[in-house]
């Protein structure tokens, strides 16, 4: 048997890797891809006061400590069975649409976008945020640049620190904002949505105008018909902060829908023995291996996947641009990976539109933000949409709020199924009888990074250009040729 | 010129949170007016666990930057202190100064060039990396040979601010 492994090599070497076996006919068998999973985080918080958790689990992920400060947050108010007054709901909310506008403004240009604006056939050296400003113009880094800023502005009014959010606590928020704070945080809500709007623009004409392009996403090589998840309000509209967990079928018909507390019920953790990384599947449905449609329970949870799983969204531009998505793509929900880029753009539109909307809410500088907590601590659960999917911390503790017991369940875990079967699909698609195809680097990665997947976190950066390194065995396991990208 | 020592990681990853404990040695030992090293040249010290455009935007106004980090090679015994530039790096390679959400350091600091963010030069961005064992694990200790490095890292900070 053939034996292809393409290693990204990171400054961690031996970071992750994807390993290609083929048959006899030198077709691809099966692919795995293996990444170190960060170990002891739940170890680690055992013995501290709960109420440490929305700082403590910042420090998981350096690409979306806001995403784990508000499902801490969540949870930690949900151990003290308190609800917390509607500004703090407001105010976290608020914080959290400005860090979303951050994340997808980066993700989009300086990672996804490279590989639609220069083409997926660019050199990889050009595939890159600086090669998207050459292209397309100076005006865009500025913008980016703008944008990033303005979002960690508004991280820090409110959440105290720009990054590491320290303000929310069991109850709601350690403050609340000036009215002077109102009028800025407002200004640059404005702006976001000019930025999210020209960015659509940017995807409609250099994307949407290229049949090349609109090939690519609609073709087969990164489709899979499955299940989809993501939060929705009362009216199933899209919500990245709260509301209930929808999940739709491959047929697009909601297949259940359920309250955080309740997912214990739903979602099941399969385990491979050649990975450290578990793969959450839909209980109900159960697990059918790395296969797609309805008998299998693997589902996805992207921004693809929060729009599949809506009705639509709760602001009016990102509304028309979902439809305007849906009606280019033919149908709903659509399958093809590729089109997670274009989604990721919606929910930008859709973040900054609800900045605004809640940067105008005659409660949002009320000094009503924290309920003292009375009832004794025991069990939470705090669900929130993380930019790259559903998250879930679960904490249990003594009566004290001593933390005894921590599951957690992040965005990019969800999405381990899905992107293991894009790799797969992708080197099907690109290697026959043996014969490899030249664009194998770049369709593989251009499968997972769709995704915009998180793994090792805070530390453990993949490389932003993800260096590959493809090392092809004959049958017996000899090295007869290497492909490389970015490896020194 | 203006300089900024910036201790980076996780400080509850292992070996990750060097960065971070030599950076408070450093902020000790330049406090302390007996130390004999108070250059006014070095305008901050600081932690943060950043990478790529993040990371950038941290360096705005600094001219001359000391990044401390932990690196794993494997290739170098646990506790070795290396010293270079961001321009002798090979680019991808240099722990937080790459970024699995964006870019690379010296990607996003042209990035930020041509927006003509202040930025200092990539032969000015210094890095003292400390070769790491344990950075998989959750813990607040350092490895012992890791621990043992950090008064050589720390020397290896004053030396280039001197």
């Amino acid at each position: 048997m053939q034996r292809i492994t393409i290693d990204p090599i990171t400054r961690l070497e031996g970071h992750g890797k994807i390993e290609i076996f083929l048959n006899e006919e030198g077709n691809v068998a099966n692919t795995y891809f293996q990444i170190p999973e960060l170990r002891g985080f739940e170890r680690f918080c055992v013995g501290r006061p709960v109420e440490e958790m929305p700082l403590l689990t910042n420090r998981i992920c350096g690409v979306c400590p806001e995403a784990h400060h508000m499902a801490a947050a969540k949870a930690v108010d949900a151990v003290y069975h308190v609800d917390i007054p509607s500004t703090a709901k407001k105010l976290r909310e608020l914080l959290y649409m400005a860090f979303y506008c951050t994340d997808h403004t980066t993700h989009f240009y300086a990672l996804g976008g490279p590989d639609f604006i220069m083409g997926p056939d660019a050199p990889v050296a050009e595939r890159n945020i600086l090669g998207v400003i050459h292209k397309v113009g100076l005006e865009i880094g500025g913008k980016v640049i703008q944008m990033r800023k303005y979002g960690h502005n508004v991280v820090e009014i409110i959440g105290g620190r720009k990054v590491h959010p320290c303000t929310s606590i069991p109850g709601g928020m350690t403050k609340g904002i000036t009215e002077e704070q109102r009028k800025e945080i407002e200004m640059m809500g404005r702006w976001a949505v000019e930025f999210a709007q020209f960015s659509l623009k940017v995807f409609n004409d250099i994307v949407l105008g290229n049949k090349a392009y609109v090939d690519l996403i609609l073709g087969d090589i990164y489709t899979h018909r499955t299940y989809y998840m993501g939060l929705v309000d009362a009216n199933n509209k899209v919500n990245f902060y709260d509301g209930k967990v929808r999940v739709v079928a491959p047929d697009g018909k909601e297949y259940v829908k359920y309250e955080a507390k309740d997912y214990a019920a739903h979602i099941a953790e399969h385990v491979e023995p050649w990975t450290y990384l578990k793969f959450p599947y839909l209980k109900n449905v159960g697990w059918k291996g790395l296969v797609d449609g309805p008998e299998s329970g693997i589902y996805m949870a992207t921004p693809l996947s929060r729009l599949n799983a809506a009705d639509g969204m709760a602001t009016p531009l990102a509304q028309a641009e979902y439809e305007k998505f849906y009606a280019t793509l033919q149908g709903k929900p659509v399958h093809q990976r590729l089109a997670i880029h274009w989604a990721r753009l919606i929910e930008l539109l859709y973040a900054a539109e609800h900045w605004v909307e809640l940067a105008t809410d005659p409660e949002i500088t009320s000094p009503n933000f924290h309920t003292v907590p009375t009832e004794k601590p025991t069990e939470g659960i705090g669900i929130v949409e993380a930019p790259r999917g559903t998250l879930t911390h679960h904490y249990w503790t003594d009566e004290r709020g001593v933390v005894t017991k921590v599951n957690l369940v992040v965005g990019t875990t969800n999405n381990n199924a899905p992107i293991t079967m894009s790799i797969k699909k992708a080197a099907s698609s690109l290697i026959k009888n043996g014969i490899v195809n030249d664009g194998l680097l770049n369709m593989v990665e251009m499968a997972f990074r769709a995704y915009d997947p998180c793994f090792g976190c805070a530390t453990h950066s993949l490389p932003g250009q993800m260096p590959l390194q493809v090392t092809i065995h004959d049958a017996d396991g000899n090295p007869v040729n290497v492909l490389k990208q970015f490896v020194d | 010129m203006k300089t900024l020592i910036l201790g980076l990681g996780n400080p509850i990853l292992g070996d990750d949170g060097v960065g971070w404990v030599v950076a408070d040695k450093i902020r000790a030992v330049l406090s302390d007016p007996k130390s004999g090293i108070a250059d006014p040249q070095v305008v901050e010290v600081d932690t943060a666990s950043l990478g790529g455009l993040s990371l950038m935007e941290r360096l705005t106004d600094a001219e001359r930057v000391i990044l401390v980090d932990a690196i794993f090679t494997s290739k170098k015994p646990v506790g070795t202190v290396s010293k270079f530039t961001l321009s002798e790096l090979p680019d991808l390679s240099a722990g937080h100064s790459a970024s699995a959400h964006d870019t690379s350091l010296r990607n996003a600091l042209n990035v930020g060039r041509s927006m003509d963010i202040p930025l200092p030069e990539d032969e000015n961005v210094f890095i003292v990396a400390i070769e790491a064992k344990n950075v998989y694990d959750f813990s607040q200790e350092l490895s012992p040979a890791v621990a043992e490095a950090v008064p050589q890292a720390v020397k290896a900070v004053i030396d280039l601010i001197n």
